[in-house]
């Protein structure tokens, strides 16, 4: 019964529409005013159609738009870290270095395919494996911070530890010239971490950034992490500092994967 | 009792009326009179929205041929009328009336609802009639007041039409 109603509606409503659209045409056709204002009509009914097709197709090829900035991002950050190492090191680069490798370490773009955030072990799966130069102890940084560490690789994806697991610690500088001391996470907030082991002696102020310091065979110099606030004294020796980071992990999905190439030659050497 | 055939006639009968209505009486710029809005209401329950509509097509179709230099106008302004003629009528009488096919009298119902339908089947005709025949060239004022002098106008006629048209029980 309900069903009939709806399909007499519907008919009712196709009826009408038909000999409305008819009763409009005929005038169109009598009528050079009338033409002109169904003619105006009919082209703001279709701008408006055209326009919300439009923006459809426009929401569902943002991920193909997502995709391809993020390609391009990556290209730029390249460029950027090349002149800089051209700049600021001041050392000859390598002809035959390959596109996506700058200095001593390797980049490759990646999306995250799956986050764990709810735990004190929080992990990534990346979306991409060895097949792709992805190796065991690669960093994962985003222009906000590093973010993990590749723990396994597959042939197309990888399993990280997430900075904010209670294993991972960073080594991280204050400043680009300061004192450096292990960052972790605090194991509380989605923003915070604690940077230790910083001497005493050292004047802090409150917002001064702190970056990656170089030192590890993971993660680049430089890359900001976050800024510095409270900080107590541990011990009576060292200050142990409140970081704010600058990464939202709660939105991560476009990452880079840093690979140092000079990697095993130095772990080599520690052994030695 | 009128027959459904009496009916025809009549209908035919105001159809006629209507066209000599546009071609002699012209009372002014502000003034359109009308009967199809009353003529559409008045047909008979046990006639569907989709018929309806069709006889209201075919008939402003018919007076815009023999009467006004616009095809299409008349068509186009009385089909709404039908399309809501149902509906308006079981707001304002009996949800049943449709139902059971039952005619709408003066004397059951009173002059107050059927003042009421007219009025709103005058109304909706009028501003789709009013709206396309200025085609947005008139000002806002000019249509608002040819609109309310028409259906003034338009709703004395149609009274008289629907005392006519609609079936008197008395009898």
């Amino acid at each position: 019964m309900q069903r009939r109603k709806g399909i007499s509606i519907i008919t009712c409503a196709a009826i009408f529409i038909v000999l409305e659209v008819a009763a409009l045409s005929m005038l169109r056709h009598s009528g050079t005013m009338q033409n002109l204002w169904i003619s105006k009509g009919v082209h703001v009914i279709l701008a408006n159609v055209w326009g919300g097709t439009e923006s459809v197709r426009y929401y569902f090829s943002l991920k193909k738009k997502n995709d391809e900035l993020a390609d391009e991002n990556f290209r730029l950050a390249q460029k950027v870290r090349y002149y800089q190492m051209v700049t600021g090191m001041d050392y000859a680069t390598d002809i035959n270095t390959a596109v996506d490798t700058v200095g001593e370490y390797r980049y490759i773009p990646a999306t995250i395919v799956k986050l764990g955030n709810n735990s004190q072990h929080n992990y990534m799966i990346v979306g991409k494996g060895y097949e792709d130069g992805v190796e065991e102890r690669s960093g994962l940084i985003t222009s906000e911070g590093a973010i993990g560490i590749v723990d396994a690789v597959g042939r197309h994806y990888s399993y990280a530890l997430s900075f904010r697991n209670s294993g991972i610690s960073i080594s991280a500088r204050i400043g680009r010239t300061g004192p450096v001391g292990p960052l972790d996470w605090d194991g509380r907030t989605s923003s915070g971490a604690i940077l230790g082991e910083i001497p005493h002696h050292i004047r802090l102020t409150p917002g001064d950034t702190v970056y990656t310091s170089g030192y590890s065979s993971i993660f680049p110099p430089d890359i900001p992490l976050g800024t510095i606030g409270e900080a107590r004294v541990v011990n009576g020796a060292t200050y142990e500092i409140q970081v704010s980071l600058f990464e939202d992990f709660s939105t991560l999905r476009y990452v880079t994967i840093v690979n140092n190439i000079g990697k095993e030659e130095l772990e080599e050497l520690e052994k030695e | 009792m009128k027959t459904a055939q009496h009916f025809g006639l009549l209908y035919v009968a105001m159809t006629v009326v209507q066209i000599i209505i546009c071609n002699c009486f012209h009372l002014s710029a502000y003034v359109t009179l009308s009967l199809l809005p009353v003529m559409i209401f008045c047909l008979p329950t046990s006639i569907g929205t989709i018929l309806s509509m069709l006889i209201a097509f075919v008939t402003g179709l018919a007076v815009d041929a023999l009467a006004e230099g616009l095809i299409g106008l008349n068509a186009l302004a009385a089909v709404p009328v039908a399309l809501i003629r149902r509906p308006l009528t079981m707001l304002l009488f009996d949800e049943d009336v449709i139902e059971r096919g039952e005619s709408i009298s003066f004397r059951k119902y009173g002059a107050v609802r059927i003042s009421a339908a007219v009025l709103i089947c005058q109304a909706v005709f009028l501003g789709v009639y009013i709206l396309a025949d200025g085609a947005g060239t008139r000002p806002m004022w000019f249509n608002l007041a040819r609109f309310a002098a028409s259906l003034g106008a338009g709703y004395l006629l149609s009274m008289a039409a629907a005392a006519v048209m609609l079936p008197d029980e008395k009898k």
